[in-house]
Parts: structure tokens; sequence; C-alpha cells
């Protein structure tokens, strides 16, 4: 899914050291990544308990280090791919949704000005998305930023249950063929 | 997708995917997307974090941790802070270090080779080896040495018991679970404890229960003192063979409540390959990630080989 771009040594992957239990890596995937995680985190949390989330988060985090693949991801979108897991499993252990919120937020996308420099899953997802009909993407950005359940989007948005779900589908399909560089028509 | 499936099969495990990524899967459907031979397809999970990752303000992913959770981390995965010289460390007890790498599938690329990236780490490899027997005799000579302080005070006079026997939560209950463990795991070995003249364990028996395939174990004790969980706790430390012996895992802090059989699993933090030592200490409420070794109350080994 990823080619990885020139790095330079402060970009250069982390988690192979840290499975190698490397302590200055440990420290080092902390500062790195530490904003990530806590933003994530409490975009998730909101009203729960962010600096557990953020703990349990780094502990998956070392224990998944050896099963990152530079092939596959970058390690920015590796780190948050474990963070929304085990978002997701506080979120379904809780069994609410993670807003107090009546109404959940639309995040903004960044124009094509201001693509996210993050890693380049970020940026690829930007334009994706972009580019997405419009009530698709709200869809994509309720469920996967905002945490709400088909049903609660249909709810928020006034859509049917049956069209959500296929936004949600066919959005999400989308950005992963925009990630995988292909067409989605070619995809499996 | 590992193997050819039906139009219907590859329908319903994108949507098994699809669910995975938005909102998580029941033990069922997660069951269900295995049998499908999907469950190692990432990129919906990619894909969703990659738009995570896109609505992210660029300036909160720079700012870091708030003040002081870093070093909750830090403290969790039981590495000292940065500030920490390593040499400051065989006079301590550090926490534990990250994990070594699991039985996972491969990585497509060579291994890495750990760098040493400080002066402290480069000291810390050098000694590492040569401290690895060094450590575990220092530990079981800590805590002989404490004989000499025996009876310079008093520990559990007058204290309460606390309401629960351990603050790791388990079902089936402890009795059974560690029954059924020693039943079911050929490698559970049973290892007695061996009380130092520490007030708190005098006259403590018991033993452990561990399995390194299963990752499990139970502390049985009886006769060690109730503690009162607010004033202090016991933290019970792992040495591995596989890792450098300056950094046991840390094994999880416990209360007990009463003189009697006491059962307390374990909740290792990291994998333990091997174990050589189990200790256990005196601590303040919550654990420490340092242990000064004031106070070892009992330790258990297995016997040499």
């Amino acid at each position: 899914m990823h080619a990885s771009p020139d790095m330079s040594p402060a970009d250069a992957p982390l988690l192979g050291r840290v499975a190698a239990g490397d302590a200055a890596a440990v420290r080092e995937c902390i500062a790195r990544y530490g904003g990530l995680v806590y933003s994530l985190a409490r975009r998730s949390e909101a009203g729960g308990d962010v600096e557990d989330a953020v703990q349990e988060i780094f502990l998956d985090l070392w224990k998944s280090a050896p099963r990152f693949d530079a092939n596959i991801a970058s390690e920015t979108a590796f780190v948050a791919m474990i963070a929304r897991r085990r978002l997701i499993d506080r979120r379904r252990t809780r069994g609410r949704r993670p807003s107090t919120d009546p109404v959940a937020e639309v995040p903004a996308i960044p124009d094509e000005a201001n693509l996210p420099d993050t890693c380049a899953e970020a940026s690829q997802a930007a334009r994706a998305l972009a580019r997405l009909r419009p009530e698709q993407r709200q869809v994509l950005l309720l469920s996967i930023c905002g945490g709400l359940s088909h049903g609660e989007i249909g709810a928020q948005t006034g859509m049917p249950l049956g069209t959500v779900k296929a936004h949600a589908r066919r959005g999400l399909l989308s950005i992963r063929a925009a990630l995988l560089g292909v067409q989605q028509e070619d995809l499996p | 997708m590992k193997r050819e499936l039906t139009e219907t099969q590859m329908f319903r495990a994108q949507d098994l995917l699809l669910a995975r990524a938005t909102v998580g899967l029941s033990d069922a459907e997660a069951a269900e997307l295995a049998a499908l031979g999907a469950d190692e397809d990432l990129s919906f999970d990619l894909a969703a974090a990659a738009i995570d990752l896109a609505t992210l303000d660029p300036r909160d992913l720079e700012a870091g941790l708030p003040p002081g959770l870093a070093d909750k981390v830090l403290g969790a995965a039981g590495v000292p802070p940065a500030s920490m010289s390593m040499s400051s460390i065989p006079t301590t007890l550090a926490g534990v270090m990250p994990p070594r790498p699991l039985p996972v599938r491969p990585a497509a690329g060579p291994p890495e080779v750990a760098p040493v990236t400080s002066l402290d780490e480069a000291r810390a490899k050098q000694q590492g080896k040569k401290r690895s027997r060094a450590a575990v005799i220092g530990w079981l000579a800590a805590a002989a040495c404490l004989a000499l302080a025996a009876g310079a005070w008093l520990w559990a006079s007058g204290q309460k018991p606390a309401d629960q026997v351990a603050t790791v939560p388990v079902e089936p209950p402890p009795a059974e679970a560690r029954a059924k463990l020693l039943a079911s795991a050929k490698d559970a070995a049973t290892l007695a404890w061996t009380a130092t003249p520490d007030p708190a364990a005098k006259g403590a028996t018991g033993d452990v229960v561990w399995s390194a395939s299963e990752q499990r174990g139970y502390m049985r004790f009886v006769g060690l003192a109730p503690n009162d969980r607010t004033q202090l706790q016991y933290q019970l430390w792992i040495f591995d063979k596989d890792r450098d012996e300056k950094f046991p895992v840390d094994g999880g802090v416990f209360d007990v409540s009463s003189t009697g059989e006491v059962i307390v699993p374990i909740s290792a933090k990291l994998r333990v390959t091997d174990a050589t030592l189990f200790a256990v200490t005196v601590e303040k409420p919550g654990g420490v990630v340092v242990s000064k070794r004031e106070r070892i109350v009992v330790t258990a080994a297995p016997r040499a080989s």
C-alpha cells in the first residue's frame, strides 16, 4: 500500500528498534507519535479518560511493533491504525458513542494547497476525500472521525440507514483504492 | 485475501473489514472474518487511519503529549526517563523494556539492527551481558542483606486489612484459574517462595505458578502480611533470561487482605520468555517504575539445571 519516500534520519522508522528492546527508541516513539496518539484519543474519548486511552495505545504499540512492515504502510499510518483499533475497542467496551455532543462535527478537509505532510497516506486520503460526493464524504467522516454508528449517522443527517451504509462502503473503498494507487473497480 | 472467495463471500468479507475499520467487530464477526481468510487484510484499517490523519490539526500532532503523560507512558513501558543515567540503574530496579518480537509473519526486509543512540546505552549494552547473572545474584544478595535491617521497624502492626485480595480482576476465581492453568499448561512450573527477613514476610510461604506458553501465572501466599493499600502495595517483578536483568518485567501491583491463603493473578506487562526469578517488593500505592529494593519480601527462582 505504501512506498516509503526518502526519509531523513528524523523520519526513520522506530518500531523495529522498539521491537528489539531499544529504550531510546521507545522514548523517541513517544516524542514522535505522542501528539498523534493524544489527538486521536481526544477525538474518540471526548468526556472519557484520554490519558488512560493513550497509555493503552502505547502498550498496544509496543506489542505490535514487530508486525510493522514499511512495505505496507508508513510508520505514522501504522501507529494511527493501532491507535484506532484500541479506541474502537474502548468504545465498544463502553457501549456508547464517544462524544456526549448531541451533534458530531464533520472535520474539515484540507485543500490542495494545505495538504497534510504527516505522511503520504494522509495527503492521499485528503485528495481522495475531496473527490468524494459531499454526502459520501459526510458519512465517511462522521463514521471514521466522529465514531458514529450508521444508525447515529442516519439520525443526524436524516439519511435512510441503507443510504448511510452504501455511502460508508463506497466512500471507504474509494479511499482505500486511492491509497493502493489503483482503480476501485480493479480491486478485489 | 488468502483464498478464493465467491462473490458473496467477498462482499461479506468487505463488509466485515469495513466494520472492523469503523465500529469494530464482535468476537463472532472476527471469527467469521478469520474463517474467510481475510483477517490479515489491513487495507481498510489503514484507509480509515489515513482519513483520521488527513483531518487532524498538524499543530496538535506537533504538540506531543501533555506534561507528565509521557512519563506515565514511559513508566507503563518500564523505561526510565531520558534524564535518568543508565549508570544509576544497577543500584535500582528498573521496570520493563519493550517486548521482543513476537512470532508473527515475517517482515519483507532484513531485520533491523538496533543502533546505540547514546553513550549511556553503549555503556549499558557493554555491561549488560556481564551483569546478566550478577543482577539476579544482586537481587538475592539484597534480599539477604535485608536480614541486617530486620526488626528495625515493624511494618504491618496496627494496619487495617485491605478490602480486596488483588487489584487485578480475574474470572474465574484465582484459585480455580490457578488449578486450571496447572492442569492445562504443560510448562506450568510451581516455584516455592523464599521469605526474606522483612517483617511483612515473617512466616510467609506459598509459591508462584507460571506458564511461559500461556503468559499467565498466579502467586499464592500464606502468611504474607496484609497491607493498607493507601500506604503500601506489593509489586511483582519477573526476571527474564532473554532480557537484560536490569530491566525485570513488571508483574503487577497487588494487595493482600489476610494472612490466610491468598492467590493473586500475575499481570505481566510484557512477554516473559524464560523467567529466571520472581521477586515481590513493597512499594508506594500504585507501584513504581524503578524500585529502590528497600523491601524485598519474597523471591522464587527455578532450580539451576
